[in-house]
């Protein structure tokens, strides 16, 4: 019925602002790996206008739109504290936007993502309970999208690329940080999944 | 007002990874030699409380002010450690 089927990506605010110079950041391609350069001091950013354009970015798969997004998403998760908690109704759409293309490469960035947000704050993880009817039917889809290989060796493990493993363990940092009603609303939502803190 | 910067007597590469070798990485990563010639210039830089990494660094030599934001996690990679350079001052 094309449930697992690429949607198609619609071109990206991020890459708009980008191209525009609004956004404070520029690639600096370095010998130790690449960084992004922050014009303003992540500190002083407006995080209600910034991170969502950020978010939105995620989406992307071309480069340097894609690293700008995603290592700069880091660096405001990371540099935020408290000014994330304030933001998360506004991360909501681009979270469910990128998760509804239904492209593999982009689930799994989004994944990542959403495994940091989760832990770079207090409350966040209750923050997001209220808006897993937006994101988990996805995760509900792709959450048995594993490898058989019989006896093989998935030698790719480290890249941490495969949706079903990434979506195991998103939902369990849900249930661990989203207080007493995460469980329900998850198992409400995907009904194949079990705890990892009651069992 | 900035501070004459102490010139360094040798240089060794990494070759392992540790704790210094981790800080001359990052320090190099925004251009500078190490946290001695950082200082001379902005003075003494962001550190993350738990284990006292550098969190933010001014790039040299740019006008009006980039930052570098490191993570609170390693980020010096095995394949670049011949690259990161060890000072030593007298």
């Amino acid at each position: 019925s094309g449930a697992f089927k690429k949607r198609t990506i619609v071109a990206t605010e991020f890459r708009r602002f980008y191209e525009r110079g609004d956004l404070p950041i520029a690639v600096e391609h370095r010998g130790i790996g690449n960084k992004i350069a922050w014009k303003v001091a992540i500190e002083k950013l407006d995080y209600h206008h910034y991170l969502p354009i950020f978010f939105d970015g995620l989406r992307e798969k071309e480069d340097p739109y894609r690293f700008l997004a995603v290592q700069g998403t880091l660096d405001m998760l990371e540099h935020g504290g408290s000014k994330i908690l304030p933001v998360i109704p506004q991360l909501i759409i681009p979270i469910k936007t990128a998760l509804n293309t239904r492209d593999a490469q982009i689930i799994a960035t989004v994944l990542k993502i959403l495994q940091v947000l989760i832990v770079s704050g207090e409350m966040i993880g209750e923050a997001l309970v209220p808006y897993y009817r937006q994101i988990l039917p996805i995760f509900n889809i792709f959450k048995n999208a594993n490898n058989n290989l019989g006896d093989g060796i998935d030698y790719g493990q480290r890249k941490r690329n495969n949706i079903g493993d990434l979506i195991q363990e998103t939902l369990e940092l849900f249930e661990i940080n989203g207080g007493e009603d995460a469980f329900i609303n998850i198992k409400y939502m995907i009904p194949t999944f079990e705890s990892c803190v009651l069992n | 007002m900035a501070m004459p910067v102490k010139k360094p007597i040798s240089m060794k590469r990494a070759k392992y990874w540790c704790e210094n070798v981790e800080e001359a990485y990052r320090f190099q990563a925004a251009g500078w030699k190490d946290e001695e010639e950082y200082a001379c210039s902005y003075g003494v830089p962001d550190r993350w409380p738990d284990h006292q990494w550098v969190k933010r660094l001014q790039v040299k030599g740019k006008k009006g002010g980039v930052w570098y934001y490191f993570s609170s996690k390693r980020e010096c990679l095995d394949k670049w450690l011949p690259q990161v350079k060890l000072y030593q001052y007298e």
